[in-house]
């Protein structure tokens, strides 16, 4: 399948900053892609190349087909964009807006806007500079979920939504999935991504330095386990491939690389295993262990959801 | 809670408010006050150089005291015994109360309205700070910076050769205009939610004074009626360098403290980032015609093109209207108009219509920036909205409206002559005489797009070229020819003076066409911002 967005080696310079430095961004046709970074990675210089707001001072992109900047008008089309922060105009209601986005766009289906509206608890006849942060999100969400694209283009859409409006809006996406579209989802929450997306791709200072499915990314990483055992464990930390072994009385804790997994538990067999969990790495130990030393996500308040899901 | 506690807390806070205000102004509000104050020797200066004897200096003020300019500089005292000092306050003195009045109205939106607007003051007001902190600490910032205002400009009156207490007189005067715009100000940032449409009111309220005070000077050169109707009159009324009198100040400062009471008043009635009037809900979906990048920007640009035209409207009905006492007041050599005094009066104000539809255009310009800067065009052009469509549609409501305003100031100045000279040919021939200076809008207009195309944070520029345009017509008529015929405005004929001639027309619409492809092209190939 061809894939929907596509780019090899793009860079974008601002002075002498490199905000892109070589990004190869790969999503398929049909599937949730998660573009997970820290701020500041490039997730948002990225998509205004791919809509044809910026143009990329090196590389190539190819998005459904065309080329970003010199076919914007034809690719505009077929995608729908939803920004990080939603600006409104100051006095233009809601629905107004919601119904011009949508006209521009080649008609908006007014059943479907309705439905949206109804499911987001939008208030339509305020004027745009009276809304809240997350009832501009609702706007733009609207819009762009109103109109009958193949793709959608989501920079942090969510922001400012509280969590019943979360749940709406991962429901919708999943009905995009179901109905074949493509939605490439920049994010920072974790599980909304987790929960969504089919592959995921890392940016990191410019560059894409982890792509895959999530199965395929954990793969890469290690397995947390805990064990109750009838004997105290004993050379443990000496396996090849365990980390972050404790242990306190009869349970130990450690974390273990995929392939060395197997012979972690035949080790903990020989001490008379009582309770035994051992659970995947979640998407958030997956960010920790490339930004770990940075600590970029410690001041984001979304991180926590992660770590619950 | 007991009293005394309630009591104390409403003003709790303030002097930390007061000094984070201070903080905030530090560099601005000392600029206002000097550059306000700095204009006496400078006016002072600029009289006695353009009038070296006695003689000149009498000639030039007989040559102002006609109902036309009495309008914008009157009422003034004591001109029969004339000296520069007495010149300066006759035809100076209005601008001082407008640069007072408007620092106050500033001020006051900027520390109230504009807080709460943003959301700071939600933060401010949850520390342990009383509900009319705020409003008092910007009150008595703004009595504190009209102090300032009024030392420095007693000290730069003396030193321009008025004697110490009417140098105080004068700068008091200043000073109770400034509060009593504060006062105003206070009062309307109650008003609204918004710190840009609060400081609109009070502009306004201080546009309509300048007129009844204007309006008082037409009817007695000494002040009519109408200037105690003005508390820009009042200030005038002390008649400085005349038989002087402090008394009327009080008129300012019982006003001022009218208002202010009715500040506190309306702020205790309302909640933090409301207004007294409460924001409208508006329909739930677009009406059937806003589907076009074109549409949203006459949707967008609706309510200025409106104020605009109610203004030039009015402006060129008054303007028309003093015609009349044209034809036998103005020294022909001012309006450097040869024979035809009356002709020249009204080719300058053709003129002068066309230079305040350019601010229009570089407005409308500017706020495309705007837009774009607060990631309001994103979304449009993430449609199959071209960036052609866009600024192209924009910029074609934009001149579609210019042209509007320019026909409707002619038809407004024609209306007003004809009505007070009698003779209804001046519709036709006004209108005429201003729609001709289209070309020179467009090419303005067109400019101003390049720029915004090319070089988006170099917009500004554009008021550079029109004010180049104003000084060449205006004040430097003497210039070089070559350094002339860069000036955008020199190059159409000024009717009804001059003669109707196409070929410059033709020639500033063919530049304006070019020169707005090339604006075009420009925003084609740039990054968006914002």
């Amino acid at each position: 399948m061809t894939p929907a967005i596509e780019t090899s080696g793009l860079v974008k310079t601002f002075g002498p900053v490199r905000a892109l430095d070589g990004l190869d961004l790969s999503v398929g046709s049909g599937e949730i892609h998660g573009f997970l970074g820290p701020n500041g990675a490039g997730k948002s210089t990225t998509i205004r190349i791919l809509l044809g707001l910026m143009r990329a001072t090196a590389g190539r992109a190819t998005l459904l087909g065309g080329d970003p900047w010199s076919d914007a008008t034809a690719l505009h089309r077929r995608l729908a964009y939803v920004p990080g922060d939603v600006e409104l105009w100051p006095n233009l209601t809601g629905g107004e807006a919601i119904d011009l986005l949508g006209r521009l766009r080649g008609g908006i289906d007014a059943g479907r806007r309705d439905e949206l509206i109804a499911a987001f608890q939008l208030n339509p006849t305020k004027k745009g500079r009276t809304y809240s942060k997350g009832n501009r999100q609702k706007v733009a969400l609207v819009a762009a979920f109103a109109s009958d694209v193949e793709l959608l283009i989501l920079d942090e859409p969510t922001s400012g939504l509280d969590p019943l409006m979360e749940a709406v809006f991962q429901e919708i996406v999943a009905g995009l999935k179901d109905a074949g579209r493509t939605v490439l989802l920049s994010s920072h929450i974790l599980a909304q991504v987790e929960k969504l997306a089919d592959r995921v791709s890392i940016i990191r200072q410019g560059r894409i330095v982890q792509a895959g499915t999530l199965a395929e990314l954990r793969h890469l990483t290690r397995t947390i386990v805990e064990a109750e055992t009838a004997a105290p464990v004993t050379g443990l930390p000496a396996l090849p491939g365990v980390h972050d072994a404790t242990a306190s009385g009869a349970r130990v804790r450690f974390s273990v690389d995929a392939e060395h997994l197997d012979a972690a538990v035949k080790h903990l067999g020989a001490f008379g295993i009582r309770a035994l969990t051992s659970h995947p790495p979640t998407l958030e130990e997956l960010m920790l262990r490339h930004y770990g030393n940075e600590r970029h996500y410690g001041n984001e308040g979304h991180y926590g959801d992660g770590a619950a899901a | 809670m007991s009293a005394t506690m309630t009591r104390g807390g409403a003003l709790t806070g303030t002097g930390i408010l007061l000094g984070l205000a201070l903080r905030r102004d530090r560099i601005k509000l000392p600029a206002w006050t000097l550059i306000i104050a700095l204009f006496v020797p400078y006016f002072a200066t600029v009289a006695a150089r353009t009038n070296p004897t006695p003689e000149a200096l009498r000639r030039t003020m007989d040559m102002m005291d006609v109902p036309m300019l009495r309008l914008f500089t009157g009422p003034s005292y004591g001109t029969g015994d004339l000296t520069v000092q007495r010149y300066l306050i006759a035809v100076y003195f209005v601008e001082f109360l407008l640069g007072a009045a408007l620092m106050n109205i500033l001020l006051i939106a900027r520390h109230t309205r504009a807080e709460e607007q943003s959301g700071r003051a939600e933060l401010i007001r949850a520390a342990v700070v009383g509900r009319h902190a705020p409003l008092t600490a910007a009150l008595l910032l703004s009595v504190i910076t009209t102090a300032v205002l009024a030392g420095l400009m007693t000290v730069t009156a003396i030193g321009a050769g008025l004697p110490a207490g009417s140098a105080l007189l004068f700068a008091v005067a200043t000073a109770a205009t400034g509060l009593v715009f504060a006062g105003v100000t206070a009062v309307s940032v109650q008003l609204t939610e918004h710190a840009r449409a609060a400081a609109g009111i009070a502009g306004g309220v201080l546009g309509v004074v300048w007129v009844i005070r204007g309006a008082g000077a037409v009817q007695d050169t000494e002040g009519g009626g109408l200037t105690w109707l003005s508390p820009l009159g009042w200030s005038q009324l002390t008649r400085v360098l005349a038989d002087e009198r402090w008394w009327p100040l009080g008129l300012s400062a019982a006003l001022t403290a009218v208002l202010v009471t009715a500040a506190y008043a309306l702020a205790a009635r309302r909640d933090l980032g409301a207004g007294v009037v409460a924001t409208r809900s508006g329909p739930a979906s677009a009406p059937g015609w806003l589907r076009s990048p074109a549409a949203l920007s006459l949707r967008l640009q609706r309510s200025s093109i409106l104020w605009w035209s109610g203004s030039l409207v009015a402006g060129g009905l008054v303007f028309g209207a003093l015609a009349g006492s044209m034809r036998d007041g103005l020294a022909t050599d001012f309006l450097d108009a040869g024979p035809d005094v009356l002709s020249g009066y009204l080719s300058l104000m053709v003129v002068g219509m066309s230079f305040i539809v350019g601010i229009f255009a570089i407005l409308a310009v500017t706020r495309l920036r705007t837009e774009e800067v607060r990631g309001r065009i994103a979304p449009l052009l993430t449609t199959p909205t071209s960036r052609w469509a866009w600024l192209g549609s924009s910029l074609l409501v934009t001149a579609a409206a210019a042209v509007t305003l320019l026909a409707l100031s002619g038809l407004a100045l024609g209306a007003g002559a004809a009505l007070s000279l009698g003779d209804g040919g001046y519709v036709g021939e006004l209108t005429g005489a201003v729609l001709a200076r289209a070309p020179e809008i467009l090419l303005l207009l067109a400019i101003t797009l390049a720029l915004y195309g090319f070089a988006p944070r170099a917009v500004a520029v554009a008021w550079a070229v029109l004010a180049y345009g104003g000084f060449v017509r205006f004040w430097a008529t003497d210039l070089p020819a070559a350094l002339k015929a860069l000036s955008l405005f020199d190059h159409i004929p000024r009717m009804p003076i001059e003669g109707f001639t196409p070929t410059p027309l033709v020639t500033l619409t063919v530049l304006a066409a070019g020169v707005t492809l090339l604006g075009l092209y420009g925003f084609r190939r740039r990054d968006l911002d914002g």
